[in-house]
């Protein structure tokens, strides 16, 4: 087995840490985006529930929360 | 323009292309990683050491790109009202925090072969951390202080004075002696940097920028929910 591209002649510590540390700080951002984005769209999904039938149809009429409860239904 | 640019046709088009971009990030950084870490040659000088730039230096640019757009946005906003740049600044700003991070983290683990020492207090490193230290500051401003006005007001302050501190970043190279080299890539200007460390180099960036878009259009998603959920208590 070819360890030269594990060692990098004699850098591969150095390389190698910089890359893990860039992957792990971008997968943590973005766990950290995703579960704060699926908590915000449950307790919105939680919210409308509670709302009369003439409340969601007047809420259905805006672009925005028509595409959230869309997409939430399309997730299920 | 103004009238695309309002919350609900962003949050329509912005859905619209996620899924494109989930699609062509893996592969992407797949690629970009071959050519970084085994395709692309050694520095006849740094030897391998020179592969941590391929993160070191896309990571430091967007660090610097989303300060001066953060920054221009909070301005506007603090002139004009422009209620979306709000959010669109609160999507931004810990995607070149962390970013900043990465820059400073990466940059000190390169400078320990290539100078002998991770840490040096030189104009580029220092100002580096300051621009941490701003975008910080920056999300504090936004997050814990509840009154709207006041926390505008002091992120336009923040935002102005960090811009200084980006034209310092930019040209601490050039106006103190440093540690640091000078830039090897200019828009305008020669890039003294060999294609075959630019390539990479560039496949680099387009991954991180692709990246940031997945993550800002998630955040800018979570933005327009908290919105809509304080106007659901008014239906």
């Amino acid at each position: 087995m070819n360890l030269s591209i594990f060692t990098m002649g004699g850098y591969g510590l150095y390389v190698w840490s910089a890359f893990a540390f860039t992957f792990l700080v971008c997968f943590f951002l973005f766990l950290k985006s995703r579960k704060s984005l699926k908590k915000l769209e449950s307790d919105f999904k939680d919210e409308v529930k509670k709302l009369s039938a003439e409340q969601v149809d007047t809420l259905k009429k805006g672009k925005i929360s028509k595409e959230i409860l869309t997409s939430q239904s399309k997730a299920k | 323009m103004l009238n695309f640019l309002s919350p609900g046709n962003l949050f329509v088009f912005f859905n619209k292309i996620n899924k494109l971009i989930t699609k062509i990030l893996l592969p992407l950084a797949i690629v970009s990683l071959v050519f970084s870490l085994f395709l692309s040659p050694p520095d006849y000088i740094q030897g391998d050491s020179v592969r941590i730039m391929y993160v070191h230096v896309p990571s430091s640019w967007i660090a610097l790109a989303c300060f001066s757009l953060i920054g221009f946005l909070t301005i506007f906003n603090f002139l004009f009202k422009f209620k979306n740049s709000i959010l669109i600044y609160k999507s931004l700003a810990p995607i070149g925090m962390s970013f900043c991070l990465i820059s400073i983290v990466t940059g000190a683990i390169w400078g320990q072969p290539t100078w002998g020492t991770f840490w040096a207090w030189d104009a580029r490193l220092t100002s580096m951390l300051i621009l941490l230290v701003f975008y910080i500051l920056f999300i504090f401003s936004y997050k814990f202080i509840q009154n709207q006005n006041l926390s505008s007001k002091i992120c336009a302050t923040l935002a102005a004075l960090g811009i200084v501190n980006i034209f310092i970043v930019k040209y601490s190279v050039d106006f103190w002696s440093t540690l640091h080299q000078t830039s090897s890539v200019k828009i305008l200007g020669d890039t003294s940097i060999d294609k075959s460390m630019l390539v990479p180099l560039t496949l680099m960036l387009l991954v991180f920028l692709v990246y940031c878009a997945l993550i800002f259009l998630m955040k800018y998603r979570a933005e327009i929910i908290r919105m809509k959920k304080k106007g659901l208590k008014r239906l």
